[in-house]
């Protein structure tokens, strides 16, 4: 029932208490795909990079990712769910046409969250598609890892040890029968990896001897090993000092040409330019704007997003 | 009364008793004692308590909060009186004697304040480890076992030494009960000298004497812990 996209996201709310971050954003984010997300601070974006692997779980909306439910099943994105309803039922007899009172349930909230009181057929649905779809958040994550402002490499563990950590639990999880041969190609991956972006002789090293280029070099080869389908970028080079933010763009981009689909929130905007095939603007909780780069740097149509752009560029 | 003759009593007193009649290592051995152990059980009845309270079972939360703010927000001496007089109430087939009512309430009251060490310890580790782990699909066991614990016991260890230093000056609560700890001694020989200051200055030097070696002892261990990562 799902088409193949690597992620797609599908009217995500986010509230925090009384606040309002996110308020209904859709996009699909295909195979070989780099978006950077932009956008003044408090807009909304690291938030909704965040609800893409449910750092923040959506108050309302679906993400999925290869085909896959991570989220539970919002009820006002299916149709035949809505109409299975008791609220709809009782709409419908008091002489509401189907559009009519589709349109009024989603608008106006009006599904009771307890399955019991939408009546069994209702709850049957959100089950069936629940059930047929869902993967677990921890399986969905490993499909995209992220990579942070402020790297976050484990402390407690030196730089290999930092690699390796989550492919070898992943190896523990799946079972795999030769443990210690798996952890010795693991071994060898990481090492790889290092050797690539020449940081192989800070194998043993503790993430406090090291710059700060270095650790979120390390960061964004922490989450490679993994293998991973799309990588979330959360302004990955604004905690840096400006000296080391070529060498982490440079990787990024290597990346990129390499294929690798990203979703980037970033406030380098030449960065955002050079690498993306596509820019989102996020502004008060809405995709205010959406294109390629040319048409979102030269020719902005939204308001907001031109004064935006008339400050930071 | 002069200042000399003070030292001069508190040595004739530490030789003749403390070291003469044995109160010294009696003392000792039963402050440790009492401290070793609820120092022990506290840490492992703390750490579920802390668990307990990271759990999201609202009931077992308000239960374990209720428990601790009690605890720290009444007097220890109280708490151990209680104890004295509940713990045979309610182990009468066990007919505990004196010394184990002080350390089952030595025991609760160091529970309380280790939870609140180990949750303090945890929470202190950055946010955004856990985010990281987590980001990465690790499960919240792994992340806890593997990224969370490691850093916090770091955090948790000297405090926790802190929390022997503390018990171990508790310990003179138990006097009130005549259970021979290294208070009693000076209800036993004012008894018999009717001295008491040079008494008290001497178990003044023994309970400072223990507590600075300890509070060393942690330091070195601190700092050699510092030096591993």
């Amino acid at each position: 029932m799902h088409d193949q996209n690597m992620l797609e996201i599908k009217n995500i709310y986010k509230n925090f208490g009384s606040l309002k971050v996110l308020k209904g954003v859709s996009t699909k984010v295909d195979k070989g795909e780099v978006i950077s997300i932009i956008g003044a601070s408090g807009s909304g974006k690291s938030t909704l990079l965040r609800c893409m692997n449910l750092l923040e779980e959506p108050t309302f909306g679906e993400v999925w990712i290869e085909g896959k439910l991570m989220t539970p099943v919002d009820p006002y994105l299916h149709y035949d769910v809505i109409r299975a309803s008791n609220t709809y039922k009782k709409l419908l007899t008091a002489g509401m046409a189907d559009m009519d009172a589709i349109t009024k349930i989603k608008s106006e909230d009006m599904l009771q969250e307890k399955h019991s009181k939408e009546g069994p057929e209702y709850k049957a649905l959100m089950e069936k598609i629940y059930k047929e779809n869902h993967i677990d958040t921890n399986l969905g994550r490993r499909k995209m890892s992220m990579v942070f402002q402020q790297f976050n490499l484990f402390n407690n563990l030196n730089v290999l040890d930092n690699i390796m950590l989550a492919p070898i639990e992943t190896a523990k999880y799946n079972k795999v029968k030769d443990l210690n041969a798996e952890k010795e190609k693991i071994r060898e991956q990481a090492m790889t990896l290092l050797k690539r972006i020449g940081l192989e002789d800070k194998a043993g090293v503790y993430p406090s001897k090291l710059s700060g280029g270095q650790k979120q070099r390390i960061a964004i080869v922490r989450s490679l090993a993994m293998n991973p389908d799309v990588m979330l970028f959360d302004e990955p080079t604004s905690a840096l000092d400006p000296e080391m933010i070529g060498e982490v763009l440079d990787l990024m981009k290597e990346l990129a040409k390499a294929g690798m689909t990203m979703v980037i929130v970033t406030h380098e905007m030449g960065f955002a330019r050079e690498v993306s095939n596509r820019v989102l603007f996020v502004d008060e909780g809405y995709i205010k704007e959406e294109g390629t780069p040319e048409q979102v740097f030269e020719d902005p149509k939204d308001p907001r997003l031109q004064d935006f752009l008339s400050k930071v560029l | 009364m002069t200042l000399g003759s003070i030292f001069h009593d508190m040595w004739d007193i530490f030789v003749t008793y403390y070291i003469g009649q044995g109160l010294l290592w009696t003392g000792i051995g039963y402050t440790l004692l009492l401290s070793a152990i609820a120092v022990f059980f506290g840490a492992i009845l703390g750490s579920l308590l802390a668990i307990g309270k990271m759990s999201r079972f609202k009931i077992l939360n308000f239960i374990i909060t209720a428990f601790v703010e009690i605890m720290r927000g009444t007097p220890a001496l109280l708490q151990l009186y209680i104890a004295y007089f509940i713990v045979p109430m309610m182990l009468t087939s066990l007919d505990p004697t004196p010394i184990a009512c002080v350390a089952i309430g030595l025991t609760l009251n160091s529970a309380a304040y280790v939870s609140e060490i180990i949750r303090s310890g945890i929470n202190a580790v950055d946010k955004g480890q856990t985010e990281a782990a987590r980001a990465l699909g690790l499960t919240s066991r792994t992340t806890m076992t593997k990224v969370v614990m490691p850093q916090a016991i770091k955090n948790i260890l000297p405090a926790l030494g802190n929390e022997f230093i503390t018990i171990i000056k508790e310990t003179s609560l138990a006097s009130n009960f005549f259970v021979g700890e290294l208070m009693t001694t000076y209800a036993v020989i004012k008894g018999v000298t009717f001295n008491t200051v040079p008494t008290l200055m001497d178990i003044g030097i023994i309970y400072f004497v223990m507590t600075f070696t300890l509070s060393k002892l942690i330091g070195m261990a601190e700092r050699r812990m510092k030096a591993s990562a």
